[in-house]
């Protein structure tokens, strides 16, 4: 389980009941990702995670895939900003290099090794960072 | 007789308030908080942004610029003369230099990373308060927040670092990592890596300066850990604020200009 | 596991909120905007300088809309009407992640903790952000016209990124305003108050304003920024900043270089910051507006948002752009 000090402090400050966690999304993100990724070529990519780009305004994950002919592509795949993750005490120790993936998603329109992840898994089936139990979280932030 | 004596006592006058203010014994005022006030707008006037070693005045990139956009020469403003590089570092700078249109990421308008920030040839804004001192620049809105209690690392890499800062007597002590090591240290393609470390110590020379001194270290690019020194200036006009160069515009052409729609024409500029 | 844990929290923590609002029915209609639990007579801690305290991370995040729906009449929400309010936005935004859909081609929110049910929300019981007009909607328009801010061409977007949004391009986005508007997601602001001045960072993009406190000339007509220039002063507990002299880059509701911003902060408690704006745009609106959007405290830090630094997405959908018009030239071509 995420160990993290920051959600009960976030939700006890101001109280929200609502009735499930889902996905929201701002409206203007919405149009320009299915302008970059192509709602057509949905993708999974199944591999070894190498770097994660905590960068904004969206962050990268970079996994190394194995084709069936045993060549290895590098992928640059399409994730969330990590202010927030951040502020839950995820840290760039958090995800290992060499971490295994599956990211299931959409590849770019420019039919490059790019692609928006949608999910993020972990080999258990659960959930990277929100969602299930995750490579263990560094405490802090502030 | 009368005017020569108030003469002569306004001269001693001088004369005592002179030696009892050195820029090594002056004692800045204090904040409403305590500490040393060096709340203000602060700018660098050397020429450490078109390259923080000694040189010659030189052309510009763009001779259609001619003489406005040249470089100055100037005498420098690392100790000892030059950055203690490792050799393939001096040669990767060399490079950075032959192709410095291209790489230098203030041309993109990318944030400016630290020191460099600092003598850019524009303004910034000191603002403190006990648990932040907050250092906000004029170019691209770069912006340092300094805390000043709880200390932690750094959660993830950055443009500007993270910086931890203490007082030490008058000076404020900033202690920075977490650099990305993206930006470069001026014009001339110096530059560093993410393991660059930092520490500034910020302090009060007279009240119009501040005395600004830089330690660099990065075992990954140097042989040592090396210095600069500068004073920074009080800008003193009245009522002065910081006005925005977000630049994102200005470098938006160069970026993606090659990705237009062909038969479109470029904005008028 | 742990997405029940925080709603369980939520949901027992929301419960009291109700039961105190149902009982005090009558601090609702007396102080309506004043927080639930909390003392009329709260006075602020000073800064060492003598202003009242506003430092802190805040965050403006709501489900509230600008403007009063249409088939809603009254200024508040009931606890229970509100809840319900809250819910059908939430069944509205699951509906866009329907695989296979354009609203799936978007990474999962709730993963990187950005949605609003992992948010601190600024707890708003009004049915509008907009307290004046009393109709909680926007004035009519000085052309007749309804709806704000100018549209943007769909067809050409991609053609260049001139074209494309503000936001996107990374020069500037919502919630730095003035006034400062839910961005959405990380719509956090640290403020900082040093002798003289307040500064209000907003975390996307880096923006920092900085408010000077003393009396000054008038802007000059010719400076024009997109967060204009802003001077402000206190007046009891209250902050008042104006603004002016915006370069109409990002219209707001429609109202670009001529609009003129007043906002004023007054803490309320611990946890709470009363925020109010004024919006005067002679050549848009007949008259100024004015909305209440509150500030809520919640947890730092603010991490450096470097946006165009990289800002990957405007070269992939240019590119993408680009890549469409050559595969639909060249199958016209066969």
């Amino acid at each position: 389980m995420l160990t993290t000090t920051m959600p009960t402090k976030l939700t006890a400050v101001v109280a929200i009941a609502v009735c499930a966690l889902v996905a929201t999304m701002p409206a203007s993100a919405h149009h320009a990702f299915a302008a970059e990724f192509d709602v057509n070529q949905p993708i999974t990519l199944k591999g070894v995670m190498t770097q994660w780009d905590m960068v904004n305004p969206h962050s990268w994950f970079h996994i190394d895939v194995e084709g069936p002919d045993g060549e290895v592509v590098s992928w640059m795949v399409e994730g969330g900003s990590p202010n927030t993750l951040i502020r839950m005490g995820i840290t760039k120790n958090t995800v290992q290099a060499g971490q295994e993936l599956t990211i299931e998603g959409y590849q770019a329109k420019d039919g490059s090794d790019k692609a928006v992840g949608r999910n993020f898994v972990l080999p258990d089936g659960t959930r990277l960072f929100v969602g299930g139990s995750a490579p263990g979280a560094d405490g802090g932030g502030r | 007789m009368q005017t020569r004596f108030v003469a002569v006592a306004i001269i001693l006058a001088f004369a005592t308030v002179s030696a009892a203010q050195t820029p090594e014994t002056y004692t800045a005022a204090r904040a409403p908080d305590g500490m040393p006030d060096l709340n203000g707008i602060w700018q660098a006037i050397n020429t450490a942004n078109w390259n923080v070693e000694a040189h010659s005045a030189a052309p510009g990139p763009m001779f259609e610029l001619g003489a406005a956009y040249a470089v100055p020469g100037g005498f420098g403003v690392v100790d000892g003369g030059t950055i203690p590089y490792q050799p393939w570092a001096l040669e990767q700078r060399d490079e950075n230099f032959e192709n410095r249109m291209a790489l230098d990421p203030e041309v993109k308008c990318y944030l400016p990373g630290v020191p460099r920030a600092t003598y850019q040839p524009f303004p910034f804004q000191i603002l403190q308060s006990q648990q932040h001192v907050m250092i906000v620049h004029e170019f691209a809105g770069a912006v340092r927040t300094i805390y000043m209690e709880d200390h932690v690392e750094f959660p993830a890499p950055s443009w500007m670092g993270w910086s931890n800062g203490t007082w030490e007597g008058e000076t404020l002590v900033v202690d920075t990592t977490g650099f990305n090591g993206n930006a470069w240290f001026d014009r001339a393609g110096n530059f560093f890596s993410d393991t660059l470390h930092v520490v500034e110590r910020f302090t009060a020379r007279s009240p119009e300066t501040l005395t600004y001194e830089v330690t660099i270290e990065d075992p990954a690019v140097f042989t040592r850990p090396w210095t600069m020194t500068m004073p920074l200036y009080r800008r003193a006009e009245q009522n002065l604020q910081l006005t925005e160069f977000r630049c994102v515009e200005y470098s938006e052409e160069l970026l993606y200009g090659d990705l237009r729609k062909p038969g479109t024409p470029a904005p008028p500029r | 596991m742990r997405k029940r844990f925080l709603l369980s929290i939520t949901i027992s923590i929301g419960f009291v909120v109700c039961a105190s609002m149902a009982e005090a029915g009558q601090l609702r209609l007396v102080q309506p905007d004043l927080p639930p639990g909390a003392d009329a007579s709260y006075v602020a801690p000073r800064t060492p300088d003598g202003q009242p305290d506003l430092q802190g991370f805040w965050t403006n995040a709501t489900y509230t809309p600008l403007q009063r729906s249409e088939d809603v009449s009254a200024e508040f929400y009931t606890p229970e009407e509100y809840f319900e309010m809250l819910s059908g936005r939430v069944d509205r935004e699951e509906a866009q992640t329907v695989p296979g859909t354009t609203g799936d081609v978007h990474y999962d929110f709730t993963q990187f903790g950005l949605d609003n049910s992992q948010s601190t929300l600024s707890l708003n019981l009004r049915t509008s952000l907009i307290v004046d007009p009393p109709n909680g909607r926007l004035p009519d328009r000085v052309d007749g016209q309804g709806g704000g801010g100018r549209g943007r061409n769909r067809e050409t977007q991609y053609d260049q990124v001139q074209n494309m949004p503000i936001g996107s391009r990374c020069i500037i986005m919502g919630g730095a305003g003035p006034p400062l508007m839910d961005a959405g997601y990380n719509s956090n602001y640290q403020i900082v108050q040093s002798p003289g001045y307040v500064t209000i960072l907003t975390e996307m993009i880096h923006d920092a304003r900085i408010i000077p406190l003393s009396d000054g000339p008038a802007a000059p007509e010719e400076l024009r920024q997109w967060v204009g220039l802003s001077r402000g002063h206190w007046e009891g507990e209250t902050l008042i900043v104006e603004t002016s002299n915006f370069n109409g880059g990002r219209p707001f509701q429609g109202a670009g270089e001529n609009r003129h911003v007043t906002e004023t902060f007054t803490r309320l408690s611990d946890d709470h910051i009363d925020y109010r704006f004024t919006v005067e745009d002679e050549t848009v609106w007949n008259r100024n507006w004015t909305a209440s959007a509150p500030l809520a405290r919640t947890v730092g830090p603010i991490f450096e948002f470097a946006c165009h630094e990289t800002n990957y997405g405007i070269a992939n959908i240019l590119s993408g752009a680009r890549q469409e018009e050559r595969e639909a030239a060249e199958a016209e071509q066969n």
